[in-house]
């Protein structure tokens, strides 16, 4: 049994480039990464988003109606109905003026059993001191 | 072993650098990021190279920009891709791109 | 000898960074190591055929293929080359396309990763 772990960490803001949705996917393409491996490896995603990639987790995004493209809400929710681990620093969530009622914490309509987590960027350093590699998008 | 965080823009600070553990990083200076090296402005040294306990810049670009590895600060030293190599897979455990 | 696996999300024209990840590729092959190379987003355009060279862009054609001949791994994304129009029959002879799951199992085997997000 071999399991890497990796840090996908979000810290560009969503729209503009498609870099914040390239982590989004990416990070979700674990969840089919098995048929590349032998028997009994796997990879362990982390996803966490700190600086101005938290603005990617803000809630009501229109981004279908408006560019007809998915919205990073739609592909966050995605990832917590895929049990990836979705980490949000609050000490940036604070420093932009949000609250946790403005960001998206579950996929609770999409049958997701786990939510976002708020915690301190210290929580998401050790997330990346523990991972194998850090992919920074 | 270390993080290696590769820097590409020439900025006086980063966030990400700002919140990193110190001690467990060394600063890799590439692309526009060679210029923290060399360049004084108002002729102080860029703050980024007080960052971390070692920083490297890449030599290809610096002189591409028409930077000497002569005239970069005293704190950093200048590598090519060779030895950027040797870096990756002898000083840092793991990279970061910012 | 270790292996070293390089995303990098850069465009070819227009940026440069593409061509610091193919020269650092190139350094860790000739220092023996393996070497995979991801090309995601924007970056997928270095692996398309009938690059025309001017002398105002990087270019990378003759030397990534070198590196493929030399034994370097370099695979496109697909969904991201589809998107740009891009399709298989423009893939460089010898590169790869393959679905983004392909580089997390080329991670998952990596000594060492360095992901170049985009630009």
């Amino acid at each position: 049994m071999s399991i890497k772990k990796m840090a996908f960490i979000v810290d560009k803001m969503p729209y503009k480039s498609e870099t914040s949705r390239l982590a989004l996917t990416h990070a979700i393409a674990s969840q089919t990464v098995e048929i590349h491996l032998e028997d009994g490896e796997n990879v362990e995603p982390v996803l966490a988003f700190i600086g101005a990639g938290v603005l990617n987790c803000l809630k009501n995004q229109k981004a279908s109606e408006v560019y007809g493209v998915t919205t990073l809400e739609s592909h966050i929710q995605n990832a917590l109905l895929t049990d990836i681990k979705v980490l949000i620093c609050e000490e940036d969530v604070k420093k932009y003026g949000l609250t946790e009622d403005q960001i998206i914490m579950d996929a609770e309509e999409l049958g997701a059993d786990i939510t976002s987590e708020l915690v301190p960027f210290s929580t998401i350093m050790s997330e990346m001191e523990s991972s194998d590699h850090i992919l920074f998008f | 072993m270390k993080v290696g965080v590769f820097l590409s823009e020439h900025v006086k600070s980063n966030d990400t650098l700002d919140r990193l553990r110190a001690g467990s990083f060394d600063v890799v200076l590439v692309q526009n990021g060679v210029y923290c090296a060399a360049i004084k402005e108002n002729g102080q040294a860029s703050p980024v190279l007080g960052k971390a306990t070692k920083v490297y810049a890449l030599s290809e670009d610096l002189v591409s920009r028409g930077l000497e590895p002569s005239q970069v600060d005293e704190k950093v030293s200048v590598v090519n891709y060779d030895g950027l190599v040797d870096l990756i897979f002898n000083e840092f455990g793991k990279t970061i791109w910012l | 000898m270790g292996k070293l696996t390089i995303g990098c999300f850069s465009s070819l024209v227009g940026s440069m960074t593409l061509d610091f990840a193919v020269k650092l590729a190139e350094a860790a092959r000739k220092k023996g190591h393996d070497v995979d190379m991801w090309l995601s987003g924007n970056g997928t355009m270095l692996s398309k055929k009938g690059q025309r060279s001017f002398k105002d862009y990087s270019s990378l054609e003759k030397t990534i293929t070198d590196l493929v001949a030399g034994g370097a791994n370099v695979t496109a994304c697909e969904a991201c080359a589809e998107a740009r129009g891009f399709h298989k029959e423009d893939l460089i002879s010898g590169f790869g396309r393959k679905s983004m799951d392909w580089y997390l199992a080329s991670c998952f085997s990596a000594d060492r990763v360095l992901h170049i997000g985009g630009e």
